[in-house]
């Protein structure tokens, strides 16, 4: 047998059993590498997301439930959703410094802070883009305050403590007017982009040009900085952003066109280009005699279907609600169609921005009904989304 | 002490290294994994840091079949208290059975530590959910254990043990 098998291997062209021994390990080793390499490179791509994970699905975890918000809804007044949220610690550091919508625009803040500090390096980019949000919803806050001539104090209530900002926030605030305002964000990105505006806002007094340049800027370089995908993780949270955008171009066309509005008149407030509706498809949409036409121009696209749903309600009622309830879902779905489709990577983390941002939507809704007068907990619960 | 050693324990010591390598190397990216999410899980909440040391630490198994069988390999082929050494036949059948924990405890051990991972994380979010997480994350158990038992049995039947 030993001979047989000493014949056979001198046979293929080796001097020695040994010598195909080591030729046959070195086979194996080269085949264990490639298995062992090709294992472990998908392996390796999750782990910089286990922590994150973690963190944000116990905070996942946190979230109301359906039945915390039915508790909520039946409270009596304002005070008493306020003593309810002391006992959520993600909460109770806010209630007490300010007041409620403040206290809930803080904590929604500290969620994106939260993400965009344990991201991974691949996504932290967009992560830290989305934190300017607050930025220029506190620019929008100051602006709008300094047109209203509110008061230090009032304004101060407009403000969340968040963003890259927040030591140029007093100086602001302490600003006479809408153009010192701008004037006091010189050293930063955003008199650059207020500049072929602020001639408008001059002559017209209207802030709809300030904001709109502000919102603007956002997202088109939100989707920029999601435009290259490097893997799986940035390429869904492309579509994330992508989504939140054509939504975001959806809705201004569409009230546009409620109004009656033309090309013209929408085309300065639009983000030029979108995630599945690209620049062509855009000015096709704003050249759009009505609303029906949007929607029939939309055929093709993932928008199409939910939009024919809500254009009865919309016949019905010329509420733009309908619309703006059934794209809104499409964006909480999308999130949650990616958190679960990619447990191990970037999804929770989408998956609960996503979610916080409703969570905070519904508690700013039933405040806002405890506020007003004739709202029964039945009605609030209704609006709820 | 030094053992004169011949080709059979040579390949012998080859099967200890990838059987402590391979299930280590599993092992050890595993632990990493779930280590990771444990941190996370105990930065959000402190009361979890012994349920996340239990998660962290059932990873470790893997290592620890390999390791028994490296060391059974290095006494039975004579590196290790002087014993006779192994024959050729017998060394490739070592390096059978350190491939067979090796390698399973590579799978084994990563996939261990996904799941453990997971389950820190669903733990967290849900307390309730511990028990059913410990056995989640033992079920990537059994690849090991397999690789274990082959392993064992090539010593026996192999005439090493």
């Amino acid at each position: 047998m030993v001979d047989s098998i000493t014949t056979i291997i001198t046979t293929l062209g080796f001097p020695s059993v040994e010598a195909f021994i080591a030729a046959l390990f070195l086979v194996l080793a080269v085949v264990a590498v490639i298995v062992v390499v090709s294992t472990i490179k998908p392996v390796l791509n999750m782990f910089p997301y286990t922590y994150p994970n973690a963190r944000v699905r116990a905070r996942t975890g946190r979230l109301f439930t359906e039945k915390e918000f039915s508790e909520i809804v039946e409270a009596e007044n304002i005070e008493e959703i306020k003593n309810y949220l002391r006992g959520v610690p993600d909460y109770a550091k806010y209630i007490d410094q300010y007041p409620l919508e403040k206290a809930l625009d803080s904590q929604l803040a500290e969620s994106y802070d939260l993400i965009a500090r344990i991201t991974p390096d691949n996504s932290k980019e967009v992560f830290n883009f989305l934190l300017k949000k607050w930025d220029i919803r506190n620019i929008k806050s100051i602006i709008i305050a300094k047109q209203a001539n509110l008061n230090l104090n009032e304004t101060l209530n407009l403000i969340v403590p968040f963003g890259a900002l927040t030591d140029k926030l007093d100086s602001l605030i302490e600003a006479d007017n809408v153009t010192e305002v701008i004037n006091g964000l010189e050293g930063t990105e955003y008199p650059k982009i207020l500049e072929d505006v602020i001639s408008t806002y001059n002559e017209t007094g209207l802030l709809l040009p300030l904001e709109s340049a502000l919102d603007k800027y956002l997202l088109e370089n939100l989707l920029r900085s999601a435009a290259t995908p490097e893997d799986d993780n940035t390429s869904l949270l492309h579509n994330y952003i992508g989504t939140m955008v054509d939504v975001a171009n959806i809705k201004i066309i569409l009230r546009a066109k409620t109004y009656n509005l033309k090309y013209d008149d929408i085309e300065s407030y639009m983000i030029s280009d979108g995630y599945q509706i690209r620049e062509w498809k855009l000015k096709e949409l704003m050249e759009a005699e009505d609303v029906a036409s949007v929607i029939s121009s939309l055929e093709g696209t993932s928008y199409a279907p939910m939009l024919s749903d809500a254009m009865t309600e919309y016949t019905e009622t010329r509420s733009m609600s309908s619309f703006e309830k059934a794209l809104d879902n499409h964006v909480f779905n999308t999130a949650k169609t990616i958190s679960l489709k990619n447990q191990f990577g970037i999804g929770p983390m989408i998956g609960f921005l996503n979610k916080k941002e409703r969570e905070i939507r519904n508690l700013k809704t039933i405040a806002r009904g405890k506020r007003e007068e004739g709202f029964s907990p039945s009605m609030i619960k209704e609006m709820l989304i | 002490m030094v053992v004169e050693i011949g080709l059979g324990t040579a390949l012998g010591a080859i099967g200890a290294g990838v059987a402590v390598g391979m299930a280590c190397l599993g092992s050890g990216i595993g632990q990493g994994i779930a280590a990771a999410g444990s941190v996370g899980a105990v930065a959000e909440d402190p009361d979890m840091f012994a349920r996340g040391l239990i998660f962290t630490a059932l990873p470790e198994t893997q290592a620890i079949y390999g390791f028994l069988i490296a060391i059974l390999l290095l006494v039975f082929s004579g590196i290790m208290g002087g014993g006779a050494g192994l024959s050729v036949t017998a060394g490739l059948v070592a390096i059978g059975a350190g491939s067979a924990v090796g390698f399973a405890g590579l799978g084994s051990g990563m996939g261990q530590g996904i799941t453990a991972s997971s389950a820190a994380g669903a733990v967290v979010e849900d307390p309730d959910m511990f028990a059913r997480g410990i056995i989640f994350t033992a079920i990537s158990e059994t690849q090991a254990i397999y690789g274990f038992l082959i392993a064992i049995l090539l010593l026996v039947f192999g005439g090493i043990l």
